[in-house]
């Protein structure tokens, strides 16, 4: 065993902004390291020191020995790095982006042909050898640009969000193509919001605002809380939860569909008179950690906030029923999505989940007016989404990933411009705000500028903006992707409560956690919707344990359908 | 450097541009435009000027003397006056730019052999136009009065290099220079800050590729562009415009090969520096453009500008070109004579390129 990477003390600064402090880190050659953090917590930074391609502010940085700074031609010669932007010609085909990739860094021809042949199989693009990279899709892309990076065989690979925009199947397949180059004795390091996906690492630092807080491998990172963590399944979530939250130390609760997960510190138990007293209510198991309540654990943020406040009369949004029949959507030949029939009930949280181009946006779109069914027909409530888009539109809500909020303005200023789109006016206003803000913690930050604040608080500030107008149901596209693992916990509390109010919630993901907050879920695969029901019923139907993760639940169901199809 | 690898980025880049036939058509084709604009639009020639004359003599030497100026393509005949007073209005209202006064007695003092004034009245809003209309009007007479007795000196004037005075002749050589340098710096800025847009640059950083041999590979297709339009205004001014071409072409085409390098070489450092293809594109023209206009002695000749401007224009190469040039289609010199100004702009192409190899560190910040 060599070390590949040893930094000492490593820091980098911005214009005086820290932004990466007191980096010590090794790592050896055959493991695949994961950098596990927010977005914002210097994940990339740390990348393009490791690649050579930015000089480190303090320290002492070697990879492979060569010091980065001065020796950046002879890392340069040795990684292959993959950036979190595409990193493709778009003008190229798929076999002349990975020619020119091989050929800057002095490929043989003879290699460059077995190596290409090899990757492509494996990646499952080798029917895209001719098509433009600007052609593929997400999920494509990024296999591509592992290809790319992979094509000189570099001792060590640098992934910067590797899966970011990655549908489950995609992911799988880059897994592989990882796994492989690690037992061929490279090295892997990879960068990722993703706890599922920090799993399938060896050993994982965890970067939380420019310091390395952890450093282990994950099952060890997680038997640091094993005996703190507590499953209550419960039909009566909020008197519960009351309940609970009276208990001294606990450090995180996680508010899900049907049970509460509860995570106390670590010189903590649950009160002796505790189980009487939720007799009749749940009952309380002492479960494994995740990755994720090992790194609350970690972390220094706070315990949750109080409840939030209800909704204000005045717009107490009255629960209404989604329904679809036999809805499609052609573009041509293609059937984007094809004999959907669904009804969803008031204050239900519906998960859609599905690979890449299944249909999920399109359907999305259709029920929010943005997109004419070719057949079927779907309701709001009363409101046609063909007929009345004028007035179904008020009672939507829909906030994504990419929220146009405005960088320039501060928080209070687009509360107002977003109240104001919605026509809401005077003490209409000052009372929606008021409340959004309040339900969404952004008391006391109104002044701030939205270019200042952190992925979690904007992540608030556009949810706020989104449900100022209280609509009947909102529309969540990948709500909380890059965010960490505590505001992720404060995000969905907010979410269970607004349905918990009446409002009706869609969710699309690929960051399959996600779905364990969703009351149901629905399975989409090439336009159909192939699977909608509750998570647990899920795995029953599709035969898998009761505690079979969400990768795998998704996994399985769309296996059945091309077994189905084939 | 390996040439490999700088073949590597130059097929790279080739595609790209191949496979942008928008990018390609407006690269081929802005140059031809530029060049019917400014062939057409900056002609310094004045042709048809509108003539007013009053003829107070009537006599037949005064129609010979109105002929003088009719028989020549320089002006027309557009009104004819009866009192000295309408002089004005015809000038004001713009029916003539010049008025010919020839007064009562014309012919009995021509044939006395005494000198006979005549009045040129010329509208000076236009200065520039209006010193040629009046040299021009100078000519006529002058001609008419050699003819007479009157006359004891003649001056002869031979023109050389561009016999006919025409201006297209000089505009045009000089618009190579123009083209040259507004283009192809335009098209390699773009292109570099592009990558940098959208991030595949750091791809670039992080591999053993040095600055100089990605530089290099991108030299290649928009030199081969700029080459190509650097013929398509050269044949486009030889038959379109008639301009004359009295140099060797190997000489002019040899020397505009180095020209692009520099200008493309200019677009590189620009883009070196910057990291928005707006910002990139604005600095490109700042820097480029509008110099090669001013400052090129392409309109405006150096050796009457202030002598500070005059030290201000040895900063652009597109002056020394502007010299190249000329001197090769006009006045088919060679590098014999030519030697010095080929000399700054090698010196010129070379410091351009070593900057911009230097200033695109291999580092994201």
């Amino acid at each position: 065993m060599t070390t590949v990477i040893r930094a000492d003390g490593v820091g980098r600064r911005f214009a005086g902004r820290r932004v990466l402090a007191d980096i010590d880190l090794e790592v050896r050659d055959g493991e695949i390291f994961g950098l596990l953090g927010p977005d914002g917590a210097g994940k990339t930074t740390l990348m393009q020191l490791l690649a050579a391609i930015l000089d480190p502010s303090e320290g002492q940085l070697t990879v492979f020995g060569f010091d980065t700074r001065h020796g950046a031609e002879e890392v340069n010669a040795r990684v292959g790095y993959m950036t979190q932007a595409f990193s493709l010609y778009d003008r190229l085909s798929v076999i002349e982006n990975l020619q020119f990739a091989a050929r800057i860094r002095d490929v043989a021809a003879s290699d460059f042909r077995l190596r290409s042949e090899e990757l492509l199989t494996m990646a499952g693009l080798e029917n895209a050898r001719h098509r433009r990279a600007g052609q593929l899709s997400g999920g494509m892309r990024k296999k591509l640009s592992l290809c790319a990076a992979l094509i000189h065989a570099p001792a060590l690979l640098l992934l910067d969000e590797l899966s970011l925009g990655v549908d489950p199947l995609s992911r799988r397949d880059l897994w592989r193509l990882l796994r492989r180059h690690r037992d061929e004795g490279n090295t892997v390091v990879i960068s990722t919001p993703y706890m599922d996906e920090a799993e399938h690492c060896d050993r994982l630092g965890f970067l939380h605002d420019g310091q390395l807080v952890a450093l282990d491998t994950p099952a060890r990172l997680r038997r640091r809380v094993t005996g703190h963590i507590y499953q209550l399944a419960t039909s009566h979530l909020d008197e519960t939860e009351a309940l609970v939250r009276s208990w001294p130390g606990i450090s995180s609760l996680q508010r899900l569909a049907n049970r509460l997960r509860i995570q106390l510190a670590p010189d903590q138990d649950v009160p002796v008179d505790a189980l009487a007293r939720l007799d009749g209510l749940g009952h309380l198991v002492a479960v494994e950690p995740t990755l994720e309540e090992a790194f609350i654990a970690l972390s220094p943020l706070s315990a949750p906030a109080v409840l939030p406040p209800p909704m204000p009369p005045a717009f107490a949004a009255t629960g209404v029923e989604v329904r679809a029949e036999r809805l499609g959507v052609h573009f041509g030949d293609v059937m984007a999505v094809h004999e959907v029939s669904l009804r969803v009930p008031p204050g239900e949280v519906i998960g859609w989940l599905g690979p890449n181009g299944a249909g999920k946006t399109t359907l999305i779109r259709v029920l929010c007016g943005l997109q004419k069914p070719s057949v079927g027909r779907a309701w709001v409530g009363e409101l046609s989404v063909t007929e009345q888009v004028g007035q179904l539109r008020r009672r939507l809500g829909y906030m994504s990933q990419h929220f146009s909020l405005y960088p320039d303005l501060s928080v209070a200023e687009n509360l107002r411009f977003f109240a104001g789109i919605y026509g809401l006016a005077g003490r209409q206003r000052r009372l929606a705000i008021d409340w959004a803000s309040h339900m969404t913690h952004l008391t006391g930050l109104e002044e701030q500028r939205v270019d200042a604040l952190s992925a979690a608080v904007r992540q608030r500030l556009a949810l706020a903006c989104s449900i100022l107008h209280g609509p009947a149901v909102l529309f969540l596209d990948e709500p909380t992707s890059g965010i960490d693992p505590l505001s992720r916990q404060h995000f969905w509390h907010l979410i269970l409560t607004l349905a918990g109010q009446g409002m009706t919630v869609f969710v699309t993901t690929h960051y399959l956690e996600e779905a364990n907050y969703c009351h149901r879920l629905g399975l989409m695969h090439q336009g159909r919707l192939i699977a909608l029901d509750t998570p647990d019923q899920l795995r029953v139907t599709l035969g898998l344990p009761h505690d079979a993760g969400m990768e795998a639940v998704f996994m399985a169901g769309i296996e059945r359908e091309q077994r189905r199809a084939s | 450097m390996k040439a490999k690898r700088i073949a590597a980025v130059a097929t790279k880049e080739t595609r790209e541009v191949l496979r942008d036939p928008i990018t390609l058509g407006v690269a081929l084709m802005m140059p031809l435009v530029l060049l019917l604009l400014f062939g057409y639009a900056i002609t310094l020639d004045v042709d048809d000027i509108a003539l007013g004359v009053l003829d107070e003599d009537h006599s037949p030497a005064s129609r010979q003397l109105q002929q003088a100026f009719t028989a020549s393509d320089a002006f027309r005949l557009t009104a004819r006056l009866r009192h000295y007073h309408e002089v004005e209005s015809t000038l004001q209202g713009g029916e003539a730019r010049l008025v010919l006064v020839i007064p009562a007695g014309f012919q009995r003092r021509l044939a006395r052999g005494e000198a006979s004034p005549v009045q040129l009245l010329v509208d000076g809003s236009y200065s520039a136009t209006a010193t040629l209309v009046s040299q021009r009007a100078l000519a006529v007479t002058r001609g008419f009065g050699r003819d007479s007795p009157a006359s004891l000196l003649s001056l002869d004037t031979r023109v050389w290099f561009n016999p006919s005075l025409s201006s297209v002749h000089t505009v045009v050589p000089a618009l190579y220079a123009v083209i040259l340098m507004a283009f192809p710096p335009l098209l390699t800025a773009l292109a570099l800050v592009r990558e940098k847009e959208t991030g595949t640059i750091q791809q670039i950083y992080a591999s053993p590729l040095s600055a100089a041999e990605f530089l290099c590979g991108k030299l290649v297709p928009y030199g081969a562009i700029a080459c190509v339009q650097m013929a398509m205004v050269i044949i486009a001014g030889l038959l379109w415009f008639g301009v004359p071409f009295h140099g060797s072409p190997g000489v002019l085409l040899a020397v505009s090969l180095l020209y692009v390098l520099c200008t493309l070489g200019i677009g590189l450092l620009v883009s070196a520096v910057t990291r928005t293809q707006l910002v990139a594109m604005l600095a490109v023209l700042i820097i480029t453009l509008m110099p090669s206009f001013l400052f090129s002695g392409m309109l405006f000749p150096i050796f009457t500008m202030p002598y500070l401007l005059q030290l201000y224009t040895l900063l652009f190469p597109g002056r020394y070109f502007v010299d190249i040039a000329r001197g090769v289609v006009l006045k088919g010199v060679g590098v014999e004579i030519l030697w010095p100004s080929i000399a700054v702009v090698a010196v010129y192409t070379l410091l351009i390129l070593a900057l911009a190899a230097w200033r695109l560190k291999k580092k994201v910040a």
